[in-house]
């Protein structure tokens, strides 16, 4: 198996990052569920599908996550955080 | 191929987007209404995938998934799974073209190894065999 070049876009970049993702994008406070922002915002749909699949030619760092406001987007939502064991 | 629980797999991208061929992957649930659903039932999660092919209409698709509100995706499938969004980005030319397999899965479950050494290798498969792609886009809920 060669291996498929992938980009990941999360809206919970902490719990994602434990996974590992060679590429990936936040779309800063977009909440779970909307990935690509709201229903029916395709010109911000696009602009992310656009930001991502660049993530694939740019030289990022294996393993960063690379976080993009889209102000557009409207009210931001607080990523879910991992929990730390022991605290 | 196992792959190592340290290192980040990373596969470079020696191509250009415009001569590009992507598929999309999404852990959202999503799924053609005449496939079976997702086992929402079964506290372990199902480790279950469906294959979407390109031409579909995103009217014929639906999401199971019990651990995240999807009413956005209900009324827009895109905001998970983009497959319209990919055919304008393939209009414009920004990529090159969409593959002919595109993957659902419900990114839910409590059998984590199995997941990890069964399911994500089988949807690697299919993408690496029978998509055409050059690249994947992942999407979770």
């Amino acid at each position: 198996m060669k291996g498929i070049p992938t980009v990941l876009i999360t809206v919970s970049p902490e719990v994602s990052a434990q996974m590992r993702p060679p590429r990936a994008l936040y779309p800063k406070g977009f909440k779970i569920g909307n990935s690509l922002g709201r229903p029916n915002m395709r010109d911000l749909q696009k602009k992310v599908l656009r930001d991502a699949l660049s993530l694939l030619t740019r030289n990022t760092r294996p393993g960063e996550t690379v976080t993009i406001e889209y102000p557009e987007y409207g009210e931001q939502h607080e990523p879910p955080r991992v929990k730390k064991l022991g605290t | 191929m196992a792959i190592s629980r340290k290192c980040v797999p990373f596969t470079p991208f020696d191509r250009e987007l415009s001569k590009s061929t992507i598929a999309i992957v999404t852990a959202g649930g999503v799924h053609l209404k005449d496939q079976e659903p997702f086992n929402i039932a079964d506290d372990l999660g199902d480790l279950g995938y469906r294959i979407i092919p390109p031409e579909v209409d995103p009217s014929q698709l639906m999401v199971t998934h019990h651990h995240y509100d999807h009413t956005d995706a209900d009324s827009d499938i895109n905001v998970v799974f983009p497959i319209e969004v990919l055919r304008d980005l393939e209009a414009e030319g920004f990529i090159g073209g969409i593959a002919k397999k595109h993957v659902g899965y419900m990114g839910y479950t409590m059998q984590l190894k199995a997941m990890y050494e069964g399911t994500a290798p089988e949807i690697a498969n299919e993408i690496d065999k029978g998509s055409r792609a050059d690249a994947v886009i992942l999407t979770g809920g």
